[in-house]
């Protein structure tokens, strides 16, 4: 069972809203009844060889595709809950003013991180996922629907805070960054390895926090190395701005590298 | 909780090959599953039989194989079994370690009737 979310049972419905909208729905029926026929035939066993998570595959290279074409530099963020990502996400955006960006907010319940990032003045839509502890390409591919995108700008997506369940959910994005904050604990790239493997960016943010806890920075580093010799680091304050120039230079570098 | 999700897509994926296949009922759904594949099998198993109720894998056995972790050393190319993301190398002790097998997420077969 996934404890960060609690959630257990299928069926509520994902809904889309901008800052201010009324809820709006979109049929996400996955699961239908079929007839049962018995006209009796014989038992038999037929070869599928399916990835099981193939439909969200292709949708996500869907996603990738439609990115590509107009430009967009898009990054997927995820994190526990309370790890910083919104609150990155706000003074990001209001560093990179002048480049054009949206965001796509996923949370299970309120339209809160969307108000936030609203006050910014920036596009954005929230995504309820319900029970849902994740976003996923399909999700995504809607939102954008929704966001009337830019050509040559940055798409931030901001998932459902949990550790856990994200990480098999690819949604088309150009990077994956996993956030840690230093009130979490040194060992959480060992406890949750599976995110830290599909990340392709570490963010070790709350160090103006790091006087008051015990938390190894180096010692977190090394681990989440151990895990995933690819990962690139970022350590950060996103309430004192500390490191954060050289997170907006990497973005920026990143955008242009796009033309 | 990811392992609803997964049921629900197994389940979706056998019932329309079972129907393509003008089949009635499904008894078996055959997984394989990487140890590192972020599945947590108790999990799914758990989710398994709601996730079947009025579909044609209703009271069907979900049957798994786990597939064991492999990978390969980029300092010194040795290949090994490995059963975690923070695998060691045996023979030169470097974690600069690419995973070969063990991330398999796959249908593998449904036994119908
Ligand atoms: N001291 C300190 N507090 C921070 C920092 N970044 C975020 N916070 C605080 O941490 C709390 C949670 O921050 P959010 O930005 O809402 O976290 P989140 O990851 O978006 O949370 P969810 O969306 O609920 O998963 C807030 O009280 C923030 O003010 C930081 O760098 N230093
Ligand atoms: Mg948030
Ligand atoms: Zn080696």
């Amino acid at each position: 069972m996934c404890d960060t979310c609690g959630c257990g049972t299928p069926g509520e419905a994902v809904t889309y809203r901008k800052h201010g909208d009324k809820l709006h729905h979109h049929g996400d029926s996955l699961l239908h009844t079929h007839d049962h026929n018995h006209d009796h035939t014989h038992i038999r066993s037929i070869a599928v060889e399916q990835d099981i998570l193939g439909e969200n595959s292709l949708q996500a290279q869907r996603n990738r595709g439609y990115f590509e074409a107009k430009n967009i530099f898009t990054v997927n963020l995820v994190s526990s809950p309370g790890s910083g990502k919104t609150t990155l996400l706000e003074k990001t955006l209001s560093d990179l003013e002048g480049v054009p960006c949206a965001v796509i907010e996923g949370d299970q319940q309120t339209m809160n991180d969307a108000d936030r990032i609203a006050a910014t003045g920036v596009p954005v839509l929230q995504i309820n996922t319900g029970n849902g502890c994740h976003l996923d390409a399909d999700m995504v591919h809607t939102a954008c629907g929704e966001l009337e995108l830019e050509d040559n700008s940055l798409l931030f997506i901001e998932n459902v805070g949990n550790l856990i369940c994200p990480a098999l959910f690819d949604l088309g994005e150009d990077k994956r960054v996993v956030i840690i904050s230093v009130t979490e604990g040194d060992d959480k790239p060992e406890k949750y390895p599976t995110m830290f493997d599909a990340a392709d960016i570490c963010i070790i943010n709350k160090i103006d926090l790091l006087p008051h806890v015990q938390f190894d920075v180096q010692k977190c580093r090394e681990r989440a190395l151990q895990v995933n010799h690819h990962l690139k680091f970022f350590e950060i304050s996103a309430t004192s701005g500390e490191g954060l120039p050289a997170w907006n230079t990497w973005l920026r570098e990143n955008i242009k590298k796009q033309h | 909780m990811h392992e609803m999700s997964i049921a629900m897509n197994i389940v979706d994926i056998a019932c329309k090959e079972a129907q393509s296949e003008g089949a009635s009922t499904i008894s078996i759904i055959e997984l394989d599953v990487g140890k590192l594949a972020g599945v947590m099998i108790d999990s799914l198993k758990f989710c398994y039989d709601s996730v079947c109720k009025n579909t044609l894998a209703e009271g069907s056995e979900l049957v798994i194989n786990e597939i064991s972790g492999s990978g390969h050393c980029l300092d010194c190319a040795t290949e090994f079994e490995i059963d975690s993301f923070m695998a060691l190398c045996p023979n030169c002790e470097s974690y600069k370690v690419d995973i070969n097998q063990g991330r398999e997420l796959r249908l593998k077969a449904v036994t119908v009737n």
